[in-house]
């Protein structure tokens, strides 16, 4: 094939897959925008629901964070027998359809569980409650901060942190000096993807805590109960607020980054 | 004092295998190979980073072999300085100081203290030694481990900070252990010189002694002989041939006149062993040239060729010469070879001292 019709098919499909992910998007967003921001200041369950993704996502975020970054490191930084199966395994809740999700944390955190009985014992309901939801979304998109934070880990240079140790510090003291600010800018935009995945998070939340409801949920449930008009306003302001970190993704990649190589600069 | 005895250690398919040498306490050791010898492989097993998976390691006399990298009180600098770039210049030179007088006094005399206010992206490959360098020293360590810090220096600034550094490594009683591929800076630099290849050490010693009585031909070819000739050896009875009257102190003190043959060679060399030596090797720079024979020489070879090659860099000329079938170099001086108005094509003279001659 000559090589210029091949370049012009080549931007032919590429237009055409653009095309085919932005345009339902800018069409909701024209179509209801600007009755979605309208209806912020009209509509309680609105706001109730918004608040409710926003809080519920942080704090699967945090825990994520918190639990996440630990994981992340030891899988990069040490190699040991089964390794890659141990990220095979925590890459799978992403492989696996989400309402499929929600019914394995159901056996798990349910009423009839070891656990569900053990927070319900403590006064913590965990199905049908905020709870459940930070389960479910901690669940969906932990994997994707684990990714991006063990990415983030295999850009310092080891030799950085060798350095360091021989210069005192104790593995730890490398890892809050050295390793954690070289990392720092990929590991909160780990935390960004892993916040957005959360808010956007539907099948696994429905199964396991269908109310109070979230944003997502309760797009679903007014395009069910009152149908495609009533739900556009709702997916709209969702769809807004997805920008929200996603620009602040691309802010944090195509923003300068500290030069992690040791090569010379002159 | 740096003590390995069998030191082994594995980074992906490459091994440091069976490493033994020692560099007393306040000298200066230096590891010279090619590319990809494991002399950083080396140097990070010694502090501790790659792992250690046989042999001793002894650090002032502490044994070492499990001991972290923090606990060995000695510093690494790396050819590429590693700085960290989230940090000021200046953080990094006292990234790991005890003292908080000693960065900017060592930083000053190595020259990197008036980089202090740069921004670490902004150094040059030299600048980022000097301050990689004075971060190491900023600690006061016992030992320090060098790769190849001066690489990327000026040739001024490279001598300053070699003299700045060994005034230093006495003043402290540091003892140093460098990696460079140069042996002119081995020579300079080394009390003790190590020389690795393929993860295995090939002969260690004083640098002197390693440069003038390589172990190998591989040994001398690497360490720049020229002259590496394969061939036999016969001992000759110590009243044949005709020594010079200079040379019989020598073969009094348990030395033996040698004849080796390489082709049409024969060059007679005194040893102190002859243990089927299979090369002998003369440093080109122990060749004389002239245009005459040199029947009043005390050399005890003589050869007449024909010169194959003449080739000038800087004040040094090396002269290739066809003798028999092989070819010898001689080193001299360019002023020297312009003197004798040597020309490719014609005949020479070739002299050097059986005392020149390396057997191994």
């Amino acid at each position: 094939m000559p090589r210029s019709i091949a370049s012009d098919l080549a931007a032919l499909l590429g237009s055409l897959l653009f095309l085919f992910l932005v345009a339902p998007i800018a069409q909701l967003v024209a179509t209801a925008g600007i009755q979605g921001g309208e209806r912020l200041t009209t509509d309680v369950e609105l706001r109730r629901a918004l608040g409710l993704t926003a809080a519920t996502a942080t704090a699967a975020t945090i825990l994520g964070v918190l639990g996440g970054t630990p994981i992340a490191f030891f899988i990069e930084r040490w190699r040991f027998r089964g390794r890659a199966v141990v990220a095979a395994l925590l890459d799978l809740p992403l492989l696996i359809p989400h309402p499929v999700a929600g019914i394995a944390l159901l056996l798990v955190l349910g009423r009839d569980s070891v656990l569900g009985q053990a927070a319900l014992s403590i006064g913590l309901r965990i199905v049908g409650s905020p709870a459940g939801i930070v389960g479910a979304m901690l669940f969906v998109s932990a994997p994707l901060y684990l990714s991006g934070a063990r990415e983030a880990f295999a850009r310092v240079d080891r030799r950085f942190e060798a350095v360091a140790r021989t210069l005192g510090d104790h593995r730890w003291r490398v890892f809050r000096r050295v390793t954690l600010p070289l990392s720092g800018r990929g590991l909160v935009a780990a935390a960004v993807v892993m916040w957005a995945r959360a808010v956007s998070e539907f099948g696994a939340i429905v199964i396991i805590t269908y109310n109070p409801k979230t944003a997502s949920v309760l797009s679903y449930d007014r395009f069910t109960s009152f149908g495609l008009r009533e739900a556009l306003p709702v997916a709209a302001i969702l769809t807004l607020l997805a920008l929200l970190p996603l620009t602040a993704l691309r802010a944090l990649r195509y923003d300068r980054r500290p030069e992690l190589d040791a090569g010379a600069a002159g | 004092m740096i003590e390995a005895r069998g030191l082994s250690a594995r980074v992906g398919t490459f091994r440091l295998d069976g490493v033994t040498f020692a560099v007393p306490a306040g000298s200066y050791g230096v590891v010279i190979g090619p590319a990809g010898s494991g002399k950083t492989t080396l140097l990070e097993t010694i502090a501790g980073i790659t792992p250690q998976t046989g042999g001793s390691l002894h650090l002032d006399g502490r044994l070492a072999n499990v001991l972290p990298p923090e606990q060995r009180r000695l510093g690494l600098v790396y050819q590429h300085g590693y700085l960290f770039p989230h940090l000021s210049v200046e953080q990094n030179i006292a990234y790991g100081a005890t003292d908080p007088d000693v960065p900017r006094a060592v930083a000053t005399r190595i020259g990197a203290w008036d980089l202090r206010d740069r921004a670490v992206e902004s150094l040059s490959g030299g600048e980022r030694q000097l301050v990689a360098l004075a971060r190491a020293l900023a600690r006061r360590p016992s030992i320090l481990l060098l790769d190849e810090p001066f690489s990327a220096l000026d040739p001024r600034r490279r001598e300053s900070t070699r003299r700045e550094l060994r005034r230093i490594h006495r003043e402290w009683g540091m003892t140093v252990l460098q990696v460079t591929h140069d042996f002119t800076e081995a020579g300079l630099l080394g009390d003790v010189a190590i020389l690795l290849d393929a993860g295995r050490v090939l002969q260690s010693g004083k640098p002197e002694d390693v440069f003038r009585h390589p172990a190998s031909p591989y040994v001398a070819e690497f360490l720049g002989a020229e002259n590496v000739f394969a061939g036999t050896a016969r001992v000759l009875p110590d009243d044949s041939p005709d020594w010079q009257p200079g040379i019989e102190p020598a073969l009094g003190a348990g030395h033996h006149a040698v004849e080796f043959r390489s082709g049409g060679l024969t060059i007679y060399a005194v040893a102190n062993t002859v243990e089927n030596p299979g090369y002998a090797v003369i440093r080109a720079e122990e060749v004389l040239l002239s245009l005459e024979p040199q029947s009043a020489s005390s050399a005890r070879n003589h050869f007449r060729g024909r010169i194959a090659e003449i080739s000038t860099l800087g004040a040094l000329t090396r002269v290739s010469i066809e003798v028999e079938g092989s070819v010898l170099v001689a080193a001299l001086t360019t002023r020297s070879a312009q003197e004798l108005a040597l020309a490719v094509g014609s005949d020479a003279y070739a002299s050097f001292k059986a005392m020149a001659v390396h057997l191994c």
